[in-house]
């Protein structure tokens, strides 16, 4: 496009010419363009919605008085909020490892290159749905079954995590070089014996460092479950704030903070260990770029 | 012994890509097939696996006892119980990556262990202590902790090899196992497999007619998925030249391809060249 705007481009070329062909090569138009339309899409709707930027002041104005109502925290109800939050954390722990141990079996059937079509398509649709329904949509219906407590909870955040997992496990598995498939089996290695010595090794890792990252997302998630009837932390939170004990609410809005940024810093801590080439079992030394590139 | 007796692959359309392939292989022997890609080496090689089966034809390995294990026509335990038989070497070696080089060893001998006791207990030491010495064999002793995944491509193709020693074999087959390898690797791949040839037969499809000839006992060059030629590894220009002409039947046309190497760089990096060239004569031009 550009030779042909500058015929004489072969010929002597001055700064200021290439100066203009790189500014059309880049196409700057399509940027100012992009941005155009963003800034009117946003103007539409704020048209549309009645966004007044009076209202959002005086609603700031309104609301930092109620912050305020918020601190100092009531250190004095933290010792009996320590019971809820082991709650969550251990119904996070408990989905996590039957969404671990359960999604295995799940992924194997539901990869291509080792289940039977109809097998495959069944549990595929199981994993869909699952991954389709948010969590607190299924609480929502668990309640109505089982009634408030924890068990809606756990059952709603396990099946989740499943759905999950073994959607990111079959994928895995399916990723699997199939000439080393064929080469254990050409040992005389029975469907089982492929799995446990081919398969397995290969997925641990990434069901490993996944599993830890759900487990992050199951205390999150266990919190909002919480609030919702499930119990635990997110409960206390909730009732707190309907009986206007903001500085209770306020403590336990702290603790679930701790509680979150702990369990992420070690799920950050052992993944990186994970997936530095698989070797933390043997305690070998760090290889963490080769280790990298061989995941 | 391994004997294959008209095995034919024919594809749902008719087009026939193993046509009536024979050959036997006894002890003592490193046979070589030769063909240019697509002949149907890899392919015979796999229906002798089992991996693919032939739509018609025998393949039989005869055992020390006096036992036949066959390929063909059997049911999956019947497979299985071949397979145990055949040591397999790839082109890519194939290891499983995650394990380390022993474990990547010993899983040669699978075949030999129930499922319940490899899945529950795992490998016994003696086992462990056989995977050693195979490993000893091909000089990879040293390697034995390491991951698999973190050794060089000559590094596994001796693990492969090892993994196929361990299994204690009738027969080897190896599907081009110093294609993807550099001269000296390659060199010492051949070095290994010689030496075992003389226990055990080693079958293996090469593309290099030179190893072929300072290493192997025989050659079978296949040409269109028929045997044309069978007999010295010590093969004349012209005989390879009918080995590689790939004319009759050959599904994929093998000359168009081989015009085109001789050029140089294929067209898709010439291209960017010639699109360059005015660029930089505008830039050089103002100097």
């Amino acid at each position: 496009m550009a030779t042909s705007l500058f015929p004489s481009a072969t010929a002597a070329v001055e700064p200021p010419f290439l100066e203009w062909r790189t500014r059309l090569v880049r196409q700057r138009w399509r940027q100012v363009a992009t941005g155009g339309t963003i800034a009117l899409l946003v103007a539409i709707t704020a048209w549309r919605c009645q966004v007044n930027l009076a209202s959002f002041l005086l609603g700031i104005d309104k609301g930092v008085p109620i912050f305020g109502l918020f601190f100092p925290p009531d250190w004095a109800s933290l010792p009996s909020m320590l019971k809820p939050m082991l709650v969550t954390l251990v119904l996070a722990m408990i989905a996590t490892i039957l969404g671990i141990v359960l999604s295995v079996p799940c992924a194997l059937g539901a990869s291509s290159n080792l289940a039977p079509t109809p097998i495959r398509l069944i549990l595929r649709f199981f994993i869909a749905l699952e991954r389709g329904l948010p969590e607190v949509v299924q609480i929502l219906i668990l309640v109505a079954v089982f009634g408030l407590g924890v068990i809606p909870a756990l059952i709603a955040l396990s099946l989740s995590s499943i759905g999950m997992l073994a959607k990111l496990l079959a994928d895995a598995i399916e990723e699997i070089d199939p000439n080393m498939l064929e080469a254990v089996a050409g040992t005389g290695a029975t469907t089982i014996q492929v799995i446990r010595y081919a398969i397995i090794p290969h997925i641990l890792p990434a069901l490993l460092a996944n599993g830890l990252f759900r487990f992050e997302f199951n205390v999150r998630a266990g919190v909002i479950l919480g609030a919702i009837g499930g119990g635990g932390i997110g409960y206390i939170m909730r009732s707190d704030m309907l009986t206007l004990d903001y500085q209770a609410a306020c403590m336990a809005t702290l603790l679930t903070l701790s509680m979150v940024f702990a369990t992420e810093r070690l799920s950050d801590f052992l993944r990186a260990r994970i997936l530095d080439g698989g070797q933390m079992r043997r305690g070998r030394q760090r290889r963490s770029i080769a280790g990298a590139a061989a995941q | 012994m391994l004997s294959v007796e008209n095995i034919e692959v024919t594809l749902p359309n008719g087009k026939r890509l193993v046509d009536n392939i024979s050959f036997t292989v006894a002890r003592g022997e490193f046979v070589a097939i030769l063909g240019s890609s697509g002949a149907g080496k890899s392919l015979t090689l796999r229906c002798i696996v089992g991996l693919t089966q032939p739509s018609h034809g025998n393949i039989s390995i005869l055992g020390e006892t006096g036992k036949t294990y066959s390929t063909t026509n059997v049911d999956a335990k019947g497979l299985r119980r071949a397979r145990r038989h055949i040591g397999l070497i790839f082109q890519g070696a194939n290891l499983v990556k995650r394990l380390t080089v022993l474990e990547n060893v010993m899983l040669g001998r699978l075949g030999f262990i129930s499922p319940l006791r490899s899945c529950l207990i795992g490998f016994k030491d003696a086992e462990a202590r056989d995977a050693m010495v195979a490993l000893d064999r091909v000089k990879m002793a040293p390697f034995a902790a390491r991951l698999a995944g973190s050794l060089s491509g000559g590094e596994m193709q001796r693990v492969s090899i090892a993994r196929a020693i361990h299994q204690r074999p009738l027969i080897y087959l190896a599907d081009e196992p110093i294609s993807s390898l550099d001269p000296k690797n390659a060199e010492a791949i051949m070095g290994i497999l010689q030496p075992l040839s003389r226990e055990t037969p080693v079958v293996g499809a090469f593309h290099q007619p030179a190893m072929v000839a300072k290493y192997c006992t025989r050659a079978i060059g296949i040409r269109g998925g028929k045997v044309v030629y069978d007999g010295s590894p010590d093969l004349s220009p012209r005989q390879l030249e009918n080995i590689y002409s790939g004319s009759d039947g050959d599904p994929i046309p093998m000359p168009a391809l081989s015009e085109q190497t001789p050029i140089g760089p294929s067209p898709f990096f010439v291209q960017p060249a010639s699109h360059q060239a005015p660029r930089d004569l505008g830039h050089g031009a103002p100097n």
